[in-house]
């Protein structure tokens, strides 16, 4: 039986995983699954959390960890290199697969540029600039090194800067 | 600084990020199916199931073993005579007749099977119509049921058998014109019980109140004065 203090705490970060879950599904009902999905995992896995850790960190990690195994086969996103750049030439402007009536509407250039970032990009920035992680904690959910968690801010914000600049010229 | 600078300063940009992007609050349902998923459903105790497996062989036994048990058998024979004629009533009522035979046609098979001979036999009227007549076995002997429906729907049985034991009680005795029969009950059921020489003689219906037995005795004397069974060998 999961421990109710664990429940609880785990539930207070319940709209900051639902905001992560929405800009990496885009579409409600799939970050409705995927914030439950994740959930039920770590309640299941409770034992193993550390107490004296960060859990927001840790439900992070498996909410990315199960975006990753279940969704991301259908985001179908270009992977990239350990530091964070693309194995191949990948348009720094391209159509989001899922712009369709179904998925949430984009309401500045920011969120639209944010959302047509590739997935490592725009987790990180999420993580570390909207949820205000700290870099070694964005470095666990995103299990990779420090450096390039740095690395991949500084490319997924002149990603973000060159979309936003395109939009005012537009 | 133009509006350009601002967007190209690292510090400019994080600050929109965190403060000009929109969050999203989890709706509310979903705390909730969160929770109610969590929440682990009330275990059936581990002594249940075996106790309903176990009742499920009981009920099982039972059924098997129902044809076997021995039956609550009267002790007084006139009452035992009166329940194995219910019986065969209840039946008919629920199958139907094994026999559909027409009288007077089928007498001679009749009177072969049972080992009653129907010198005079009730074939019906514009009260009781006819239904079937075949042979019964009851109480260990043969004899000949006769099966009626009266223009209510009513079923009534006559069975007649050899009883050279029995006895027709005297206190349920009611005196119809000429005759003292008895009236007796079972399982719901009325029955007139008579005797004509060594063949016991019943009338089973359902007519039980207190208005259906007066008709009840207008059948019994339709068929009393009109049938007389005797053995035939």
């Amino acid at each position: 039986m999961v421990d109710v203090d664990f429940q609880h705490q785990a539930l207070g970060h319940l709209d900051a995983l639902y905001n992560f879950a929405m800009y990496l599904t885009k579409r409600p009902t799939d970050a409705d699954d995927l914030v439950q999905e994740t959930y039920l995992r770590a309640f299941r896995f409770s034992h193993r959390f550390q107490p004296g850790t960060h859990l927001r960190a840790w439900l992070f990690q498996i909410l990315r960890n199960t975006f990753l195994t279940f969704y991301r086969v259908r985001e179908r996103e270009s992977p990239i290199a350990e530091d964070g750049v693309p194995e191949w030439d990948v348009p720094m402007f391209h159509h989001a697969p899922d712009d369709d009536g179904i998925a949430m509407d984009a309401h500045t250039d920011l969120e639209r540029a944010l959302r047509r970032l590739p997935e490592e990009f725009r987790t990180v920035l999420l993580l570390a600039e909207v949820e205000g992680l700290p870099l070694e904690e964005v470095a666990r959910v995103m299990a990779c090194p420090v450096g390039t968690v740095k690395s991949r801010i500084f490319r997924a914000k002149e990603r973000l800067r060159g979309m936003l600049r395109d939009y005012e010229t537009k | 600084m133009n509006e350009r600078n601002d967007e190209s300063s690292d510090e400019v940009l994080s600050r929109r990020l965190a403060g000009d992007l929109r969050r999203y609050a989890a709706p509310a349902r979903l705390r909730v199916s969160i929770v109610e998923a969590a929440t682990p459903r009330t275990r059936r105790p581990a002594w249940l199931s075996p106790l309903l497996a176990a009742a499920a062989t009981a009920m099982l036994l039972a059924l098997v073993l129902l044809p076997v048990i021995p039956r609550i058998v009267p002790s007084d024979p006139v009452q035992r005579y009166v329940r194995a004629v219910v019986s065969e009533h209840s039946r008919t009522l629920m199958w139907g007749a094994r026999h559909g035979e027409i009288l007077p046609t089928a007498l001679p098979w009749l009177q072969q099977e049972s080992g009653i001979a129907l010198p005079q036999v009730f074939v019906g009227d514009e009260r009781l119509e006819f239904v079937a007549a075949e042979p019964v076995y009851l109480e260990r002997q043969r004899g000949v049921a006769i099966h009626y429906r009266d223009v209510d729907g009513h079923m009534l049985t006559y069975i007649a058998l050899p009883a050279p034991g029995l006895s027709v009680p005297d206190p349920a005795r009611v005196q119809i014109g000429r005759w003292r029969p008895a009236l007796l009950r079972d399982s719901g059921f009325a029955a007139w019980v008579w005797k004509q020489g060594d063949v016991g003689c019943f009338l089973v219906s359902d007519m039980v109140s207190a208005d259906d037995v007066e008709r009840f005795k207008e059948y019994f004397t339709r068929v009393r004065a009109t049938t007389e069974p005797v053995p035939a060998y």
